[in-house]
């Protein structure tokens, strides 16, 4: 336990020990295990049905778990209900009470708790200036934007200082420019009060950018948990490899000593991928920002006719048909490609130290 | 534009030709109810009368505490009931459902005569027994406005997010879901109350005196009188639904200005 910069409260310390959970036939979780340490944000990060929210809610209280243990500063919560928890919930559908104001909803969780009306005025008038919101105090959740009312779903999860706080696609709802804004707000509170964030995406670069740590999950299991550029730069698994970023799948074949050959490369092969046979044909993984343009007199450059180039302003995306017909995507400074347009023939090569394989 | 300008023209008609189909009636019956004696002249005197009848007051408060009563009572039961169904028990919604309009398909008369016969014999010795039968009746329209309610808003997650605050489920209920559907809680009340007040059937089958059943005696004496009656009694449901809506709307006002104590 650690205690907070700006506050008395205690940071906790949030442990998952191989928590399950099936609905009828299909398995949520499968033995989970993910720890976050005080002051900590993890984000689970996954596609639909990963079971990153099903986690979520047995943190919650809100689902219960088949087996496992839950414990926050080490003291078991499985067998407590949502309301004992002390954990501060915000949800997709912002989830404000419709007949309670602003400020009302801010202090929902402290009159439940019956702490005194100046105390929960003072509170409400600090939450409220946490998230910039102070003239809004008499709206009603009608009367204010999708932003705004999930920041004040946010102060009034803040409000009853939660043990743990708990992001279920917080930002989901929201449109591009006030998503990325109300990211960073929620970032700063959570740096600024040092509170332990579980933070649940199917949005990779919300989760990159927002986490000290992100979990993948598929089919209920975390297949990696670790800082967000070692998710990017070495992923542990191929479906980490190709669900966060983007991947090309180019065929390959594993040589001698832990190498692969691909596009004519030779290339140190991924130590999570060092189990595959010498010689065995695979499916290399390579990001489109791994693969640069080269000079057409480079011998080990692989040549290639440009079919798609899509503008995405510093960077432009090119599609390119190599031998055989696969078409490979890179992503090229747009500077650098200005004046190369579709039908054109360039040559590429692998700039990597080493690349994830997956069975061909 | 032409046809925007023809559409105007024919919600106006339609519009104008509701309002006279509703409100001619009433201003005849309100016309005659003020005329004096022998038809002759305006005057009090049909309400005067109305209100010296034998019986007026004592069978209006029976009728009224029976109304609140049985209203009250298929409020403790359908709230609940609607939450339940809504939150956990989805799968029994139809069934709930089907049985809930089940007093508009079975005779009133059947209804009457077997469900008297199941009660135990101290409630079919008091009129309170109406209360049952008022309940029942009203069913059909309690469930749906409350179905429709519930329906409107994010039930779910407004639970779940109550209970992470730290709110037990009595105390979500209180202060989130009833306060939430307060609308449909309001029409509710209304709908058993209305169909309770004027209720004549059961009550007359079962031979108990009410209002309703009181009215017909009375009307047969004095045609003047019978119409200042049915005036009072449409004025009398009105100022009454304007009542309940006042009242709803004061504890929501109420409440406001309790944040705003606390509020910056």
């Amino acid at each position: 336990m650690t205690n907070d910069k700006n506050s008395n409260r205690v940071s906790s310390k949030l442990e998952l020990t191989n928590v399950s959970r099936k609905f009828g036939a299909v398995i949520a979780l499968d033995g989970l295990n993910l720890t976050v340490e005080p002051g900590e944000l993890v984000a689970l990060l996954g596609p639909s049905g990963c079971g990153k929210t099903t986690a979520l809610r047995i943190v919650a209280g809100l689902e219960s778990a088949d087996s496992g243990s839950l414990k926050v500063n080490g003291v078991s919560y499985l067998a407590k209900p949502a309301n004992e928890r002390d954990m501060g919930m915000v949800f997709q559908s912002y989830s404000l009470f419709p007949n309670m104001t602003v400020a009302e909803n801010i202090e929902y969780g402290l009159r439940v708790r019956k702490i005194d009306s100046i105390k929960r005025g003072k509170i409400v008038n600090e939450k409220l200036e946490l998230v910039a919101l102070g003239e809004k105090a008499r709206s009603y959740p009608h009367q204010l934007s999708g932003g705004q009312q999930q920041r004040v779903a946010l102060a009034r999860a803040l409000a009853i200082e939660p043990t743990v706080l708990l992001l279920d696609e917080p930002l989901s709802a929201l449109d591009a420019q006030v998503r990325s804004q109300i990211r960073e707000e929620i970032r700063r509170i959570q740096l600024n009060l040092g509170i332990t964030t579980l933070f649940v995406t199917h949005d990779q670069e919300e989760a990159m950018s927002i986490a000290d740590r992100v979990g993948v999950m598929s089919h209920g299991k975390l297949e990696q948990i670790d800082k967000p550029i070692s998710i990017y730069n070495n992923p542990a698994t191929p479906f980490v490899a190709s669900f966060v970023g983007q991947a090309n799948k180019i065929p390959a074949q594993v040589t001698e000593r832990g190498n692969v050959k691909v596009l004519g490369q030779k290339i140190q092969l991924s130590k999570h991928s060092s189990e595959i046979a010498d010689g065995r044909n695979v499916t290399a993984l390579i990001r489109p920002e791994s693969l640069h343009i080269v000079p057409d007199s480079d011998p080990e450059g692989t040549p290639g006719q440009i079919v798609i180039k899509s503008f995405l302003g510093p960077l432009t995306k090119l599609g390119l048909t190599v031998e055989g017909g696969l078409l490979v995507h890179l992503n090229v400074s747009s500077k650098e490609v200005r004046k190369i347009e579709i039908g054109d023939r360039i040559s590429i090569m692998i700039v990597a130290e080493e690349v994830m394989v997956e069975s061909a | 534009m032409k046809n925007s300008r023809n559409r105007v023209v024919t919600v106006t008609i339609v519009l104008v030709l509701a309002l006279l189909i509703f409100v001619l009636p009433l201003v005849a019956a309100s016309e005659f109810s003020f005329r004096g004696a022998g038809g002759k002249g305006h005057s009090f005197i049909n309400y005067v009368w109305l209100i010296h009848q034998d019986g007026f007051a004592s069978h209006l408060l029976t009728s009224l505490q029976l109304a609140l009563l049985s209203g009250l009572i298929n409020l403790i039961l359908m709230v609940p009931t609607a939450v339940l169904l809504h939150l956990k028990l989805a799968k029994w919604r139809s069934i709930v459902e089907f049985i809930c309009i089940l007093p508009l398909i079975i005779p009133v008369v059947s209804l009457a005569i077997g469900a008297q016969v199941a009660m135990p014999k101290f409630v079919q010795n008091s009129q309170y027994e109406l209360v049952f039968f008022f309940v029942i009746i009203a069913l059909p329209f309690t469930y749906r406005t409350l179905d429709t309610a519930l329906s409107s808003i994010d039930l779910k997650t407004l639970v779940e997010a109550s209970r992470s605050l730290g709110a037990s489920w009595p105390a979500t209920i209180i202060r989130v879901i009833i306060p939430s559907i307060r609308g449909g809680i309001t029409g509710a009340l209304f709908l058993s109350f209305a169909l309770a007040i004027g209720e004549f059937t059961i009550t007359s089958l079962l031979h108990w005196d009410t209002f309703p059943t009181w009215t017909v005696v009375a009307a047969q004496q004095n045609i003047l009188g019978a119409i200042a009656l049915s005036v009072f009694s449409f004025v009398g449901a009105v100022l009454l639904m304007v009542l309940i809506a006042m009242v709803s709307n004061h504890k929501r006002s109420k409440s406001n200005s309790q944040l705003e104590e606390v509020a910056p």
